[in-house]
């Protein structure tokens, strides 16, 4: 099986390689001269915000950790090489020319001299590093972090049977995949800025605020000298770090523009020196400006900390707006431009790499794909459309433009104007599935449930993969758990053990199945082992939430948080006064789960084809020799059918998630919701449980997010829709972000009929109010690769007119056929 | 009526199709059909009843189960010794017992054909019709042909129109006008099939001559709206691919004056359900270029 066929549309996507063929398109010759430089290149890993970070770290032992980091910020801005890339206008980097990733020692540096002589070799995502840098790590980092990071403490602080089902107790590095957390391999959860308020008053102004509240302390308070100060201070720090850094991009800009012989680019160079000694420190001026500050701040959040998935960019066509628009009117820019400096900015973000050193990071972000969401559409703070002509030229720059990046969202509600849906249906078409689908009519009740404004409510902005943020009211940063519900069903059917860990009573003991009398004593053993999983996962964000504001801090992101600045406290502190902190639980292997229940409940209580003996023979073997017990419970009843049969069971395990949370986030004093967005973590999830109920095989991926099992969903995308519809339960606020993706063959797109019919069907996924969406138009590789595993494509449906077949259902000879058209007409 | 429980045998319920009229739709595939079109692409549609098929490719070998050969009880199936899976002999089946498909864990062997209420199929219609309302689709029954199973498709319509679900059909006219007439109190939409008005080669290739079909077309082009009927040719490599007899189709559909004429263009991909039924699909391998289908759109769309 390959990895491809079975990750969601948007990790395929992102895990593309960068334009195979030489691209060339008018109009784009920057973009593209650019895309050319590091296109197909192997990235490299720079060690020197790691080592910069270190010796920092050396020199503030003792002090307020908030300004040791800014300290460190400093050191980095002060040393680290800055770079202005061939034909950028957009300037700033966090290492090497080309594709790059950089390291955090603060997160792995204990472990990182033996890691590193691996990356170059490993299958995934390789990276190469200079003999010099690896010799870096061994003596100046490594050794540093040794008995210091965040991880070594969170093993030290887990009671043993929370630890058993969290890491191998043997070594902590090595993660169980069952319940998993998250905050190990990152020092925050996806995150947006408010970039608004750096364009409105500029890093100048900011440190301004921050001087006045130090003058303003009470010199004799203990609060104000151990609290208050160390935060003012750090702001000041990281406002004079970032400015620095940006003006020694000014003076390198100049320096090359007095050597540079052709005179275009020498202006492009002065332009550049001109504006980097301009922003962030002050308010921009011009649309270029405001682009180059936004970069900047985006650019030095990198180097603060390892944000998951990479911070996010916000709602672009919003901030950016007032710029665009007083250019325009003054004549200063045209839209070709206006794109220009747009795939400039994409160009600058496809190449920097989301490295993961820890094993387990990097099976949950499997190649290079990172997710800084760019948010398009939705409505304004006062509750209007917010679409724009700067919208539009986003959406144009991804259908022209093939870069991978960015990751665009675009945000639907109601009354989304025509147009928008048309263009946004139209980008989709293209082939790259972006944009993904954010709802409005789902995402704004649910942040108003939990305590937000109207305003705020109404201008979130996309965050990472699918999750949604309002930036100066969140405050929650801790990464949550991961957790791995196809194992609670093995240990349903092994009482309490997997066949991956053998000997161990790593679940609950709900007892022999083959006791269980009736479908409902099953059930609630299933529910059980749910509900021991939560209980394990709520214990280690206990421990989470406590610890790591003594491992992190992020001066440059809470110096944008108008919460963090009027409480004086760092954004990873436990409790930030007025704020809303929204965490989460992640439900993995939903629909291997359900179609699992579904199938004993079927086969084995009410048709009675097979006994529990039976079943639990079979999946002990993997169902070496009995194919026809693995053919029975896969025709069972499916998850993503518009079967009640199944969607019944698939809303009371939602619900039961629920209500727990319900009960339980409270003692925490956050809100812990629940959601199905797995990254690419259902793939190593699926390689701890053996074979499953619902014919899954031992170890081969679960399902992803709140799509069907693999090829399961065998009628059509509206029954898919209609199958989420059915299993949420809209009476409970405690539920969040749900990932769902969607193939279509491209006759169901096919010409102007087919973008109208495509629009609909969006307008029909936000009446049912379901949070995100993407699809994935099928192309003839799709259906080659059906063509050799036809077990993952048995929900492909050719649709002609009075005509339909699931195309794995055709002989070879009429698959060749298919895959023949599918290059012009449409199946 | 309300309480009038008339079941039918639908082969197929299509959600989220796109090509069977406006907007997202739902089309109710039902069996029984009084031509047998060489070319049919749906020959699980001919006859009324369910009836039992086989794909050998889903077999998983009677060594792995075997279960279809002790369930039949007119040893119509045995073991197939060269491929280790099973064969059918047909000539033995006590059609309609449907044991054989009752038991196969791989659906290798399957029923096309499920007997449903009208209820059944419009609570299916009524949790698509969120996706009608924004996209103006509906319900449409297909076939076979719809008016064999005229009770059933009666009342369906009558009720689906009753909640204001758009409605509408395909046929191939072959019916007496009486049962057509019953339909279009309830039809918003009428797709009809008209194959080629040469007698002889509509006889060889469907079984019927096109008389019938072409007066109940001429009729319904009088008492139906005709900006609400499609004509539709499905263009038959040595049936009717030629540019007289294209152009002859449509003249004589410009003549109903208003009514769209479409072509659609030949494809084999039933072929295969015909090996699953037992049966020999009549065309073989004859293809139809684009090029010369593209010329055929040509002549239709000169008569607009």
């Amino acid at each position: 099986m390959t990895v491809q066929s079975v990750l969601s549309v948007q990790e395929q996507r992102l895990l593309l390689p960068l334009g195979e063929q030489t691209v060339t398109i008018p109009g784009h010759e920057r973009a593209g001269r650019i895309l050319r430089s590091f296109q197909n290149q192997r990235p490299k890993i720079d060690v020197e915000r790691a080592r910069l970070f270190t010796e920092s770290f050396r020199q503030s032992e003792g002090e307020a950790l908030i300004l040791r980091w800014s300290k460190a910020l400093l050191h980095i801005a002060k040393h680290i090489t800055v770079y202005i890339d061939e034909d950028q206008l957009i300037v700033g980097r966090g290492g090497y020319t080309g594709r790059y990733g950089i390291l955090y020692p603060e997160l792995d540096g204990d472990y990182l001299d033996t890691a590193i002589r691996e990356l170059p070799s490993r299958g995934q995502s390789p990276f190469d590093l200079t003999d010099e840098d690896a010799r870096v790590i061994v003596n100046e980092i490594s050794p540093y972090w040794k008995g210091k990071t965040f991880h070594e403490a969170l093993a030290d602080a887990l009671p043993a049977d929370t630890l058993k089902v969290t890491y191998d107790p043997e070594d902590p590095l090595k993660s169980r995949f069952i319940i998993n957390e998250t905050a190990s391999f990152r020092s925050s959860i996806q995150w947006v800025h408010d970039y608004e308020k750096v364009l409105r008053i500029g890093y100048k102004g900011i440190k301004e605020e921050a001087l006045r509240e130090i003058d303003q302390l009470d010199p004799y308070s203990p609060v104000d000298n151990m609290e208050k100060l160390p935060f003012l201070q750090a702001i000041v720090n990281v406002s004079d770090a970032i400015v620095l850094w940006a003006n020694r991009h000014s003076e390198l800009a100049s320096r090359q523009a007095d050597e540079e012989s052709n005179p275009v680019r020498q202006a492009e160079l002065r332009k550049i020196a001109e504006i980097s000694a301009r922003v962030p420190e002050y308010p921009p001026r011009s649309f270029h400006e405001a682009v180059q500050s936004q970069w900047f701040v985006q650019m030095f959040s990198r180097l603060e900390q390892k944000t998951g998935t990479v911070i996010s960019n916000g709602r672009m066509d919003q901030y950016l707006y007032p710029y665009y628009q007083q250019d325009i009117k003054l004549g200063h820019i045209t839209d070709q431009e206006v794109i220009e400096l747009l795939e400039c900015v994409w160009n600058a973000m496809a190449q920097f790499l989301d490295l993961y050193i820890s094993p387990t990071g990097g099976a949950f972000n499997e190649g290079y794909a990172h997710w800084e969401a760019v948010t398009v559409g939705g409505q304004t703070p006062g509750g209007l459309d917010a679409t724009n002509e700067l919208t539009y030229l986003m959406l144009q720059s991804k259908r022209e433009f093939p870069l991978n990046y960015p990751d665009l969202a675009a945000r639907i509600h109601t009354r989304s104007p025509e147009r928008y849906l048309y263009e946004v249906a139209e980008t989709i078409k293209e082939g790259s599935g972006f944009p993904k689908l954010i709802n409005d009519e789902e995402v704004v009740p649910l942040l108003l449930a939990k305590g937000a404004t109207f305003e705020e409510a109404y201008d979130y902005a996309v965050s990472g993969c699918a999750e949604c943020r309002m930036p100066n009211r969140d405050t929650y940063t801790s990464p949550c758990a991961y957790i791995n519900f196809a194992a609670a069903i093995e240990m349903t059917l092994r009482n309490g053990q997997m066949q991956r860990y053998p000997g161990e009573i790593l679940g609950l003991e709900t007892g022999d199945p083959q006791s269980f009398g009736s479908w409902e004593l099953f059930f609630d053993a299933y529910k059980a082992q749910q509900k021991h999983f939560l209980k394990h996962a709520f214990i280690q964000q206990h421990a989470i939430i406590r610890l790591r504001s003594r491992h992190f801090a992020a001066p440059l992101s809470s110096s944008m948080h108008k919460l963090c600045l009027q409480n004086f406290k760092d954004i990873h502190e436990p409790h930030i006064e007025g704020g809303i902190d929204l965490g989460y639980f992640e439900f993995i292997g939903y629909g291997t789960v359900i179609d699992s229940l579904a199938a004993i409940k079927k086969v084995v209580y009410e048709d009675k084809r097979i006994t529990m003996g039976q079943l639990i023979e079979a999946l002990d073997r993997d169902f070496e020799g009995y194919e026809a017990i693995r053919q029975l419970l896969a025709h069972a009843p499916s998850y993503g059918n518009n079967d009640d049969y199944a969607d019944s069971i698939a809303k009371e395990l939602d619900e039961e998630a629920l209500k727990f949370t319900r009960n339980y986030s409270k003692q925490l004093g956050v809100n812990l919701d629940l959601r199905y967005v797995p990254f690419t973590s259902h793939v190593p999830f699926g390689k701890v449980v053996a074979a499953t109920p619902n014919g899954r095989k031992a170890y081969t991926p679960l399902a992803d997010g709140s799509s069907a099992s693999h090829g399961a969903d065998k009628n059509g995308p509206t029954a898919v829709l209609l199958s989420n519809f059915y299993s949420k339960n809209y009476n409970y606020r405690e539920r969040a972000a749900r990932l769902l993706n969607i193939k279509l063959t491209p006759s169901c797109v096919d010409g102007e009929e087919g973008t109208l019919k495509l629009v609909s069907f969006i307008r029909t996924w936000s009446d049912l109010r379901l949070w995100h969406l993407q699809f994935n138009i099928i192309n003839r590789q799709t259906l080659l690769d059906a063509q050799r595993e036809p077990e993952q494509y048995r929900n492909l449906l050719v649709r002609i007119a009075g005509y339909s077949a699931y195309f794995t259902d055709l002989s070879e000879d009429l698959q060749n056929d298919l895959i023949r058209r599918t290059e012009h007409t449409a199946i | 009526m309300e309480h009038r429980q008339v079941q039918g045998n639908v082969f197929n319920i299509q959600r989220y199709s796109l090509h069977d009229g406006p907007g997202i739709r739902t089309v109710v595939f039902l069996k029984g059909c009084p031509l047998r079109c060489k070319w049919c692409s749906n020959p699980e549609s001919w006859v009324t009843a369910s009836e039992m098929y086989y794909d050998a490719s889903k077999c998983i070998s009677t060594e792995a189960c075997g279960f279809c050969l002790s369930a039949c009880q007119s040893r119509a199936i045995a073991k197939d010794y060269d491929s280790g899976k099973v064969k059918i002999d047909r000539r033995n089946c006590a059609r309609g017992c449907l044991d054989c498909a009752a038991v196969c864990p791989s659906r290798a062997i399957d029923v096309y054909g499920k007997v449903m209420s009208v209820e059944e199929v419009l609570k299916i219609a009524d949790q698509d019709s969120i996706f009608y309302q924004r996209s103006g689709g509906g319900l449409t029954l297909s076939g076979g042909e719809v008016t064999a199973q005229i009770e059933f498709a009666e009342e369906l319509l009558a009720r689906a129109k009753r909640r204001r679900i758009h409605t509408a059909i395909e046929t191939c006219g072959y019916t007496s006008w009486n049962q057509l007439a019953r339909l279009l109190p309830h039809l918003d939409m009428i797709h009809y099939d008209l194959k080629s008005l040469n007698e002889q080669a509509h006889l060889r290739f469907t079984g019927v001559t096109p008389y019938l079909i072409k007066e109940n077309l001429k009729r319904l082009s009088q008492s139906f709206e005709r900006s609400k009927m499609v004509v539709r040719t499905p263009v038959i490599p040595g049936f009717n691919d030629s540019a007289e007899a294209i152009t002859e189709l449509a003249e004589f559909v410009a003549s109903l004056g208003g009514i769209r004429h479409e072509l659609l263009k030949y494809h084999r991909y039933g072929s295969v359900k015909y090996d699953f039924l037992g049966r020999t699909y009549g065309l073989g391998q004859k293809e139809l270029t684009e090029e010369f289908f593209a010329v055929l759109t040509g002549i239709v769309a000169q008569y607009h």
